[in-house]
C-alpha cells in the first residue's frame, strides 16, 4: 500500500488516503491521493476560501478593472497586498480596492442600495477606470443580495461603465479552487462575447492561466508576439479587460495553469470551437516543446525555432553553471495547485535538485496524477496538507529547500531549511528562459546561503571555527566541484538586468506590425 | 484655526485601513501560551490572518479553522466546530486554551457556539479528554460589527473574563498593553522593572519576536499563562494602555472584583510615558527612580536636537489603530509638528466623546481634520484634489502606495509594517519608542530631502 500516515494524523483516519509515497514501479493508479475533500475542521489546513480563488487569484489580476467585494471590510482587506502581480498601467490592480463594508443594519435589511451607491462612488473616485468586477463574498451569499440586479441597473444608467459580477462566496467549495471554477464560467456566461477587439494578426490566440507574478505574462507574450502571434488577451496576468471579452476571437486558447483556468477554455471550445492547447512555461525543454506546439498549430515552426535556438545558447550556459551545484540538493515543491506538475520533472532534469516531496492545497486528483507520474520515486505527495504534517515531512525528507508561500515557508524557516517563495517569487519572473535561470539563481542564493551555515551551530556546545572572517556561496557550493576543466569556459552565474520586464512594454513587434501593413490579416 | 470631526460620507471603502473583527480576536489568542484559536467560518478568514501575521512578524502562528463549506452555511455548522475541537486537541496535547472565534458568515446563521461549549464541556472534555485541562471559550466578533480593534477589545474582555478568579492578592498590576508590538513589550517590561513592579502583562508577546535556534526550537509563540489571566482578579490594580483596546477588559475587572482601573494614555512620547509612570506610582506606591530620569533625559536630548531645528510646522498625516494615532499625534505635537490630517478606521462612535480627541478641537492652534470610519481613499483624495499638503505620513504599510505615488517621506508605524524590516522589534511606547520615533522621522525627511534634492545641503553640517 503507497498511502503513508503521518503519525501526527494517524488519530483521524479520514486523513489516511491524502498522502502517497511513489515507491519502486509504483503504478500511477494505485498511488493517487485523495484530492479536493471537504478539509477536515481544526487540521490546521493551509487552504484558503472560493472568495479568494475567484477574487484574488483570477478576479484582482485584471489590470483595469476597480475591484469591489461586496461584504464586510475584511475579505477585501486580508486579500489586499498578498501577491505580486503586476501590471503595466502602473499597477492599478496592486494598489486599490474596495469593500462595500457591510454593517449589521445591512445584514438585516438588505444591502443592495448601498452597494449601487458604492459604485458609483468607486467610478467617481477612478474616472479613468470605467470596467468594475463585483465579488460576493459569505455574508452577502448569506443575505441574499442580488448583486447581477444592482449592477445592470447601474449599467444602464451609466451607459460607458461596464460591470462583471462574480458570486463565489468563501464557503463554496473546500477550497480556493470553487472560486476559480466559479469565476471562469461567470466570465464566459457574462462577458466573452461582448466585445470585439481588433484582429491584427492571422495567428490569433488567448493566453490562458497565467496571472502575471513578477511579470511571467508579460515574458511569455513576448515569446508569441516575436512570433508574430497576436495575444488577443490575457487571461488574467496584465488582461485587460474589454479584451477578455473578446476571448471568443481568438484561433486558440494557450492554456498555463489548467487547475485554475481549464474552465473557461473547456466553455470556449464548447460554444466557440476554439481548441485547447495546454503549455508549460516554466524550463527550457518544456518551454521549448510548448512555443513549437503552439507554432505548429499556426505553421510558424521556423520563427519558434530562432526564439528557443536564441534564448537557449543566450541562457543554457547560465543554467549550467546553476545546476551543476545544485545536482543532488532536496526540495519540497509546496505550491499551491498547478506548479507540483509544472515542476515536478523539470526542475529535477534541468537543475539536478530532486524533488523529495510535492504537495497541493487546493489541486484535485487529477493535478496528482499529473504531479505524481512526473515526479521520481520515493516521492512523498501529500494532499491539503497541515502544519503538523509539513513539520513531519521535513523532519523525515531533511529538504535542503522548501518552496512554498510566505507563511509556511516561516516555518521551514524555524526548520534550518531555507524556504523560496513560488506564490510571488523572490527575484521572478520565473516563466521564459532567462526567467528559468532566474529560479536556479534564487534556489541556489537560498541554499547556500552562509547564514545557513551559522544557524545550525550552538556556540554553548559546538566546535566553532575561528579561522574564517567570511564566506562566500562559491566557497560553500564548490567544495565538491574541482577544477578538472570539465566545466566548460563559457559556464557563468546569472549576468541579467534586476528587472527585465519594464523594457518589454512599449516593445515593437515587427512580425506584428508587418501583417497589418501587408494587409494579410 | 480649527480641527474638524467628521464621518466619511461614501458608505463604502477604498483601501481599508482596518480589517475585521476576527482578526483582532486571533491576534489576542495568539499571546496565550498552550492556545490554538479555531475560527468558526470560511477558511480564508484564518488563512489570511496568518498570512498577515506571518507578513509583519515574518513568522508563522498557528490558528485553526472550522472550514465553513455549503453545507454547513445551508444547514448550519456546529457539527464542523465539533469536530475541529476534537481533532485539534488529539494532534495538540499541549493545548488548554482554544477561543472559538465567530465570523460573519456563522454569526448570520446563528451558530450557537455558546451551547456547543456547554455540550462540549459535558460530553467531549469530560468523556474523551478527562485528564486534561481544556478551556474552550466564545468570542463573538462578527465581521459586520466594528473592526480589528473592537475585535481586539472582546477578545481581550472575553478571555479575562473566562478565567479571573479571586483568591488573594497577589501584589501585581495588571497592565494591558493594546494591539502592540514585541519591541512595546521590552520596553515597558522595562519601564516595570525600574520601578520595582511586579506585573501581570497581558499579553506576554515578546516572544513574537522569536530566534531561529541550531536545534530547532525557536518558534513564536504568546506566554501568557491560564495563571496570569485567572490571577488578574487578585491585582491591586489595573492599567489599560489603550481606550480602544483592552479597556473593556479593565473595567470587567473593576465591576466585577474590585480591581481598581485606569484606562489610558497611550505611553507614546515624552509627556503621555510621563504620566504612564505617575500612574504606576499612584497604583504601587513605588517611587519613580533616578534611573529613569536619566532615560528621560536621554530621548528629550535626542528630540531636542530634531524639534525646533527639523520639525517645527512639519504637516503630518497620521492613520491606524485610534490609540496609536491619538497618541502620535500628541507626540508630534510636543514636537512643534502640525498633525493636520488623522484617520480613524472604524465607526466606532465613542471616538466624539474621547477626551484626547476633545482637547484638539479645543486646543490645536492649525486646521487639522479628524475623519472617522475612515479609509486611505480618504487620506490619497485630499492629497489629489491638494486640499491637503504633507511633509509626512505615519501609518501602516497599507498606505505604501499613496507614500509613493505622492511623493510624500513615509515612517511605516502600527499594524501591519510589512514592507519594512523588523519593525516589530523597536518600541513606539516609553521613553525609548520616543527615541525610536522621532529619529525615524528625522531620518525619513532627510533622506526625502536628499533623494528629493530639496535643501540637501542642510545636512552637510548639522
Amino acid at each position: 500500500m503507497p498511502y503513508h500516515t503521518f503519525k501526527c494524523s494517524e488519530c483521524i483516519p479520514d486523513r489516511a488516503m491524502h498522502a502517497v509515497i511513489k515507491g519502486p514501479g509504483e503504478d500511477l493508479t494505485s498511488c493517487l491521493p485523495l484530492g479536493y475533500l471537504n478539509t477536515i475542521p481544526g487540521t490546521i489546513s493551509e487552504r484558503g476560501c472560493a472568495f479568494c480563488g475567484a477574487k484574488h487569484v483570477i478576479g484582482s489580476p485584471m489590470k483595469d478593472v476597480i475591484h469591489l467585494s461586496h461584504g464586510p471590510v475584511g475579505c477585501t482587506y486580508d486579500t489586499w497586498h498578498t501577491k505580486r502581480y503586476i501590471s503595466d498601467n502602473d499597477n492599478f490592480q496592486l494598489k486599490y480596492t474596495a469593500a462595500t463594508d457591510m454593517k449589521e443594519k445591512h445584514v438585516v435589511f438588505g444591502a443592495e442600495k448601498m452597494l449601487k451607491q458604492n459604485i458609483i462612488d468607486c467610478f467617481k473616485a477612478f474616472p479613468h477606470i470605467k470596467r468594475m468586477s463585483i465579488y460576493q463574498t459569505c455574508a452577502s451569499a448569506l443575505i441574499g443580495d442580488d448583486i447581477n440586479a444592482v449592477a445592470k441597473k447601474v449599467m444602464d444608467e451609466m451607459p460607458d461603465v461596464d460591470i462583471f459580477v462574480c458570486n463565489a462566496p468563501g464557503f463554496g467549495g473546500p477550497s480556493q479552487s470553487g472560486g476559480h471554477h466559479k469565476i471562469n464560467i461567470a466570465w464566459i456566461d457574462q462577458k466573452v462575447g461582448t466585445f470585439e477587439p481588433e484582429i491584427k494578426s492571422k495567428y490569433v490566440i488567448n493566453y490562458v492561466g497565467d496571472y502575471n507574478i513578477q511579470g511571467d505574462s508579460e515574458i511569455m507574450i513576448d515569446f508569441f508576439q516575436r512570433m508574430g502571434i497576436q495575444v488577443l488577451s490575457s487571461f488574467t496576468g496584465n488582461g485587460s479587460y474589454d479584451d477578455l471579452r473578446g476571448m471568443h476571437l481568438a484561433h486558440l486558447n494557450v492554456l498555463e495553469c489548467a487547475r485554475s483556468s481549464e474552465y473557461i477554455c473547456n466553455e470556449l471550445r464548447k460554444r466557440y470551437g476554439i481548441p485547447r492547447l495546454d503549455i508549460d512555461g516554466f524550463g527550457f525543454e518544456p518551454l521549448s516543446a510548448s512555443l513549437m506546439k503552439v507554432a505548429m498549430f499556426f505553421g510558424l515552426e521556423k520563427e519558434a525555432q530562432a526564439i528557443i535556438d536564441d534564448e537557449t545558447a543566450r541562457w543554457r550556459p547560465e543554467l549550467n553553471w546553476y545546476a551543476k551545484r545544485l545536482k543532488g540538493k532536496k526540495i519540497c515543491l509546496w505550491p499551491g495547485g498547478s506548479k507540483l506538475w509544472h515542476w515536478a520533472h523539470v526542475i529535477e532534469e534541468e537543475m539536478g535538485v530532486k524533488v523529495v516531496s510535492v504537495y497541493s492545497k487546493f489541486g484535485h486528483q487529477g493535478d496528482f496524477e499529473k504531479g505524481v507520474a512526473r515526479c521520481s520515486e520515493g516521492a512523498l505527495a501529500i494532499d491539503d496538507p497541515n502544519e503538523l504534517e509539513g513539520l513531519e515531512a521535513m523532519e523525515m525528507l531533511q529538504p535542503d529547500c522548501v518552496l512554498t508561500g510566505v507563511r509556511p515557508g516561516e516555518v521551514s524557516k524555524k526548520m534550518r531549511v531555507p524556504y523560496l517563495n513560488i506564490h510571488a517569487y523572490d527575484n521572478g519572473p520565473y516563466k521564459g528562459f532567462e526567467g528559468w535561470v532566474r529560479l536556479a539563481r534564487d534556489l541556489y542564493n537560498a541554499i547556500y546561503s552562509p547564514i545557513h551555515q551559522l544557524s545550525g551551530l550552538d556556540i554553548s556546545k559546538d566546535e566553532i571555527p575561528t579561522d574564517k572572517g567570511f564566506m562566500t556561496r562559491q566557497m560553500i557550493s564548490d567544495v565538491n566541484i574541482i577544477g578538472d576543466g570539465t566545466t566548460p569556459i563559457e559556464e557563468r552565474p546569472y549576468t541579467g538586468e534586476w528587472d527585465i520586464v519594464t523594457k518589454l512594454r512599449g516593445k515593437k513587434y515587427p512580425k506584428l506590425e508587418s501583417q497589418q501593413q501587408l494587409g494579410m490579416v | 484655526m480649527s480641527c474638524e470631526l467628521k464621518q466619511r460620507e461614501r458608505p463604502g471603502i477604498i483601501n481599508p485601513i482596518f480589517t475585521c473583527q476576527p482578526c483582532g480576536a486571533q491576534y489576542a489568542s495568539i499571546g496565550i501560551k498552550d492556545c490554538i484559536a479555531i475560527v468558526h467560518g470560511g477558511q480564508g478568514c484564518v488563512m489570511f490572518v496568518r498570512m498577515l501575521f506571518a507578513q509583519h512578524f515574518k513568522d508563522s502562528f498557528e490558528l485553526a479553522s472550522s472550514s465553513l463549506h455549503e453545507d454547513g452555511a445551508v444547514f448550519g455548522a456546529l457539527n464542523r466546530v465539533e469536530e475541529a475541537v476534537d481533532v485539534l486537541l488529539m494532534r495538540y496535547p499541549h493545548v488548554k486554551v482554544v477561543p472559538i472565534i465567530t465570523t460573519c458568515s456563522t454569526e448570520v446563521i446563528g451558530d450557537d457556539i455558546d451551547g456547543l461549549i456547554r455540550k462540549l464541556n459535558k460530553k467531549l472534555l469530560k468523556e474523551k479528554y478527562a485528564d486534561r485541562e481544556v478551556h474552550l471559550i466564545p468570542i463573538h466578533t462578527p465581521s459586520f460589527k466594528g473592526s480589528m480593534v473592537t475585535g481586539y477589545d472582546v477578545a481581550v474582555h472575553d478571555i479575562v473574563k473566562a478565567f479571573a478568579k479571586k483568591d488573594k492578592p497577589n501584589g501585581k498590576i495588571n497592565l494591558i498593553t493594546g494591539w502592540v508590538n514585541p519591541g512595546d513589550v521590552t520596553a515597558l517590561k522595562h519601564l516595570l522593572s525600574a520601578m520595582d513592579i511586579d506585573a501581570t502583562v497581558l499579553f506576554e508577546i515578546e516572544s513574537f519576536d522569536s530566534p531561529l535556534m541550531p536545534d530547532k526550537s525557536g518558534f513564536a509563540h504568546g506566554s501568557t499563562t491560564i495563571e496570569d489571566l485567572t490571577g488578574t482578579a487578585d491585582a491591586m490594580g489595573t492599567i489599560a494602555l489603550n481606550k480602544y483596546e483592552g479597556a473593556k477588559a479593565a473595567r470587567y475587572l473593576e465591576s466585577e472584583f474590585d480591581v481598581p482601573a485606569i484606562i489610558g494614555p497611550t505611553p507614546i512620547g515624552i509627556r503621555n510615558t510621563d504620566t504612564f509612570l505617575q500612574n504606576l506610582k499612584k497604583m504601587t506606591g513605588k517611587p519613580i527612580p533616578e534611573s529613569l530620569v536619566r532615560e528621560r533625559g536621554i530621548a528629550i536630548d535626542a528630540i531636542t536636537d530634531l524639534t525646533h531645528m527639523f520639525f517645527a510646522d512639519k504637516r503630518v498625516a497620521i492613520y491606524g489603530n485610534p490609540d496609536l494615532v491619538i497618541g502620535l499625534a500628541e507626540f508630534c505635537l510636543d514636537m512643534e509638528m502640525k498633525p493636520v490630517l488623522l484617520l480613524l478606521g472604524d465607526d466606532n462612535n465613542t471616538y466624539k466623546g474621547d477626551p484626547r480627541i476633545k482637547a484638539f478641537q479645543e486646543k490645536v492652534d492649525f486646521d487639522m481634520e479628524i475623519v472617522m470610519n475612515a479609509d486611505l481613499w480618504e487620506l490619497e483624495r485630499r492629497i489629489k484634489d491638494k486640499e491637503i499638503k504633507l511633509d509626512l505620513i505615519l501609518g501602516h504599510s497599507k498606505g505604501r502606495w499613496t507614500a509613493i505615488d505622492n511623493n510624500i517621506p513615509m515612517v511605516r508605524v502600527g499594524f501591519p509594517t510589512f514592507d519594512r524590516a523588523g519593525l516589530y522589534r523597536h518600541p513606539v511606547v516609553g521613553y525609548e519608542g520616543a527615541i525610536w520615533l522621532a529619529e525615524q522621522m528625522a531620518n525619513t525627511l532627510f533622506t526625502d530631502m536628499e533623494y528629493k534634492k530639496d535643501r540637501e545641503w542642510i545636512l552637510n553640517v548639522w
